[in-house]
């Protein structure tokens, strides 16, 4: 019989072969570096009994940290068991259980704590959007295995009177911590977590502008990788460290005028998910044909920092606010021109060649719309658009080759795109 | 012609003489897409609510250029008919957050047809039922409201809301009896002649349809209870399910459809509205907290038990739980409802479907082996 183990605790013992996968293959700083630690501390949490908060992209964790509990962002897990080719076995569980067509993202999870793999949380908590699945299978493993579940309710469009019912949903997480944690929210914490996490922001704006700029200093796959760092660690002065000394270092490479590339040919942005199961794609883009990946819709963090962190009110407002607008929360959730703006925004800000829509085939809401993402991009932006149909976790359903393949015929049309306007855009 | 097969070919068309006839009037008729539209609202602006289906739908191939064989065939078909301008008939069309499917629906019609429907509206509804949720869904509401009144020149006062209210609690005092009647041992109608019914009031004037369920109840008085069957059964389970066919295809291998907790079925009449002074508030209330499906998460528990209670009442022998493919609000609910049906050793039979029925040797099969172990 094969012997369960603790996810958590593996990625904790043996995080250098996710690193070890992709050594070498970055420069500057390492998110690597930042991303162990913080496996190590989510496995000491639950070793030590204390509490394990799962939470979704779309929440953020500062409330909980202000909390001492530790936070971990389930997407991040199940990226991770991905990376380590680990994710089919728990897929195959899920869809035992549940349809196949729901998202693999959640199927790991599911699996995962089927197979007894994954120890359970104290509590999950996530918001109404962006999508069906989700809403299909965070309640539905909360009550079969029997732990808290908290849904922040967040209305459809996005305007003054939505921040608020938001805030007020978020405020009302706070006794329901309480409870489960038994300790009162100290304010003078959480509000030192909010400065980490404006200065955090502050840090993400900046190197927002950096890889804007023709050539971008930063490597593709950080720019991807990033995003696990931030949705888990926003809050802590760790994210701080790592996101200044990126900027340090990325600000010094574009002063000089020096690229992540020693010849940036071609720019490409990814407007939906990214090739989970391998990510050496962005690698092998870069290598291949020396297009650097400058921006992605996973990591598209654009908005301010919370401006009034002097007061609880305040705090829950710009949260608010925050949660409304995180990557995929903002583009997948609400109307489609959310997420035509996005990548219209990420096209033409980031100076794009192409544009590549990896399109995970269970986001029934993002399939819909992509047909005309595509004509409106390639209309108005000019920027010609690949739309891949393919699983983000699962390689059995579009292989590593069959996207590479489909990516050589897409560089030749922007190769001929670039030639025929002879500029990027 | 009796009121049943009045009923019956109602249901089976995508207009009807009723329609038609208010349409000659010229009145108006507005469609709607999901059971959390409260219709009292267009009612009470004089308005004909209709119930958007894809009746006769058998393709999708306009539909397939905008959306993906990823979404359910429910919500293809709709826009299909909606692009094919079957729905020509229709003077506007109302969407709520009900799925990720028919949301982009309503996405699609405004980018690539937004002036087909003099009105194309979303109303937002929360996924919660608290005080705050009540609030917010009753300001979305009078939104609604004020949308229905500036675009057709018509005034909604709270006299005719709570008018409307009234027409319809009195339809869903005539369903609940209907379905009281399919609880007895030799129930006077199928499961396919009940889901025909309750489909026939989703497209016609109300008062109207109130009448014909009056004549159905006096004539199913009269008509011989059905004995021969093999196993009763309570239909569990999604959207987009509105076919009498594939009911039919159930109870013409020998099960009974006694009960359902289906959104073209009894989700929408078990609970009438109560009134009190502020009628829009009034239904947002009842809307929100009427039997749920699965967009209402925290509702998942009470919707399991809901059926176990319901077999229970029914004395049915099984559950069949339908769902469209591609639809996960629904396929979701799979791991809740077969822990649950097995832990209260409740026969569980889970039907992945299309919209069309079609394709039904599979389909027998399955049933047939169902009942088999039923009535083992
Ligand atoms: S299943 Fe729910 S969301 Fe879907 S149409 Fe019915 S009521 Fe609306
Ligand atoms: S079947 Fe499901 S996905 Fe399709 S329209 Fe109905 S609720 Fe939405």
């Amino acid at each position: 019989m094969e012997e369960r183990k603790d996810i958590i605790q593996s990625l904790s013992d043996n995080f250098a072969i996710l690193k070890g996968l992709l050594e070498g293959k970055s420069d500057g700083v390492s998110v690597f570096e930042y991303l162990g630690p913080y496996f190590d501390k989510a496995n000491a949490t639950q070793q030590s009994g204390d509490k394990l908060a799962w939470i979704n992209f779309g929440v953020m964790p500062e409330l909980f940290w202000a909390m001492d509990m530790t936070p971990i962002v389930v997407d991040s897990l199940t990226g991770a068991i991905s990376g380590l080719g680990e994710a089919m076995k728990y897929i195959d569980i899920a869809e035992q259980h549940i349809p196949d067509y729901l998202c693999s993202n959640n199927k790991i999870l599911l699996g995962a704590a089927l197979a007894g793999d994954l120890r359970l949380p104290s509590i999950m908590v996530h918001p109404s959007h962006p999508c069906d699945s989700n809403m299909a299978t965070y309640p539905h493993m909360a009550e079969h295995f029997g732990y808290p579940y908290y849904l922040i309710d967040m209305p459809y469009f996005r305007n003054e009177r939505s921040i608020e019912y938001t805030a007020r949903e978020l405020g009302n997480l706070i006794p329901v911590l309480e409870d489960l944690t038994g300790r009162k929210l100290d304010f003078d914490k959480l509000r030192q977590v909010m400065e980490y996490s404006n200065q955090a922001q502050e840090y993400v704006l900046k190197l927002n502008h950096i890889r804007q700029q023709v050539p971008s200093p930063y490597p593709s796959l950080d720019m991807i990788t990033e995003y696990g760092l931030l949705m888990n660690m926003a809050g802590t002065p760790e994210l701080v460290e790592y996101l200044s000394k990126k900027y340090e270092w990325a600000k010094g490479k574009v002063d000089k005028g020096e690229g992540h590339l020693p010849e940036e040919k071609y720019r490409l942005v990814w407007i939906y998910g990214a090739v989970t199961f391998d990510m050496g794609i962005f690698n092998w883009l870069e290598r291949e044909y020396g297009a650097v990946s400058v921006s992605h819709m996973n990591n598209n963090w654009t908005m301010n920092p919370v401006e009034d962190i002097s007061t609880l009110d305040g705090i829950l407002k710009g949260w608010a606010q925050k949660i409304e607008n995180l990557p995929m929360t903002k583009e997948c959730g609400g109307p489609w021109e959310n997420y035509l703006n996005a990548a219209m925004a990420l096209c033409k800000d980031y100076k794009a060649d192409g544009a590549i829509f990896a399109g995970h085939m269970a986001c029934k809401s993002n399939w819909a719309i992509a047909k005309m993402v595509k004509d409106r991009i390639q209309d108005e932006a000019g920027v010609p658009v690949l739309n891949i149909q393919l699983d983000l976790f699962d390689p059995r359903i579009t292989s590593a080759e069959t996207i590479k393949g489909m990516l050589n015929n897409f560089m030749t049309t922007i190769m001929e795109n670039k030639k025929g306007r002879g500029s990027p855009c | 012609m009796s009121a049943l097969d009045e009923l019956k070919g109602i249901a089976g068309t995508l207009t009807n003489p009723s329609l038609q006839e208010w349409k000659s009037e010229g009145r108006k008729v507005i469609g709607f897409l999901c059971a959390y539209v409260p219709e009292e609202i267009i009612h009470a602006a004089g308005i004909l609510p209709y119930r958007v289906r894809a009746v006769g739908c058998d393709q999708t191939s306009s539909a397939d250029v905008y959306m993906s064989q990823v979404n359910c065939t429910f919500s293809r078909s709709c826009l299909e008919f909606a692009l094919e301008d079957k729905y020509s008939f229709l003077d506007g069309l109302v969407f709520v957050w009900s799925c990720d499917n028919l949301r982009r629906v309503y996405d699609i019609l405004r980018e690539i047809r937004p002036d087909t429907f003099p009105l194309l509206h979303f109303i937002d509804v929360p996924h919660k039922t608290t005080d705050a949720a009540i609030d917010r869904f009753t300001e979305e509401l009078e939104s609604f409201k004020q949308a229905l009144e500036q675009t057709y020149g018509v005034e909604i006062t709270d006299d005719k809301l709570k008018e409307a209210i009234s027409v319809y609690n009195e339809t869903r005092s005539l369903l609940r009896q209907l379905y009281d009647l399919r609880q007895s041992k030799n129930p006077p109608l199928t499961g396919a002649e009940a889901l025909s019914v309750v489909l026939a009031g989703t497209v016609i004037p109300k008062q109207q349809y109130n009448q014909l369920l009056k004549k159905l109840l006096e004539e199913l008085r009269e008509r011989e209870g059905i004995s021969d069957y093999r196993a009763r059964l309570v239909i569990a389970g999604g959207g987009g399910c509105d076919d009498p066919e594939y009911f039919q295809i159930m109870e013409d291998l020998g099960g009974l459809i006694v009960n359902d907790t289906i959104c073209f079925g009894s989700r929408t009449f078990m609970e009438p509205v109560k009134v009190d002074d502020d009628p829009m508030a009034a239904l947002a209330r009842s809307y929100l907290n009427r039997p749920s499906c699965p967009r209402m998460p925290e509702k998942l528990a009470e919707r399991t038990n809901s059926i176990k209670e319901m077999v229970e009442k029914s004395q049915a022998d099984g559950v069949v739980f339908q769902r469209l493919r591609y639809c996960d609000l629904w396929g979701g609910e799979q791991l809740d409802i077969t822990r649950k049906m097995k832990e209260a050793n409740i026969p569980l039979l889970t039907l992945e479907r299309e919209y069309r029925t079609s394709a039904t040797g599979q389909l027998k099969t399955r049933i047939q082996a169902f009942l088999e172990r039923l009535e083992v």
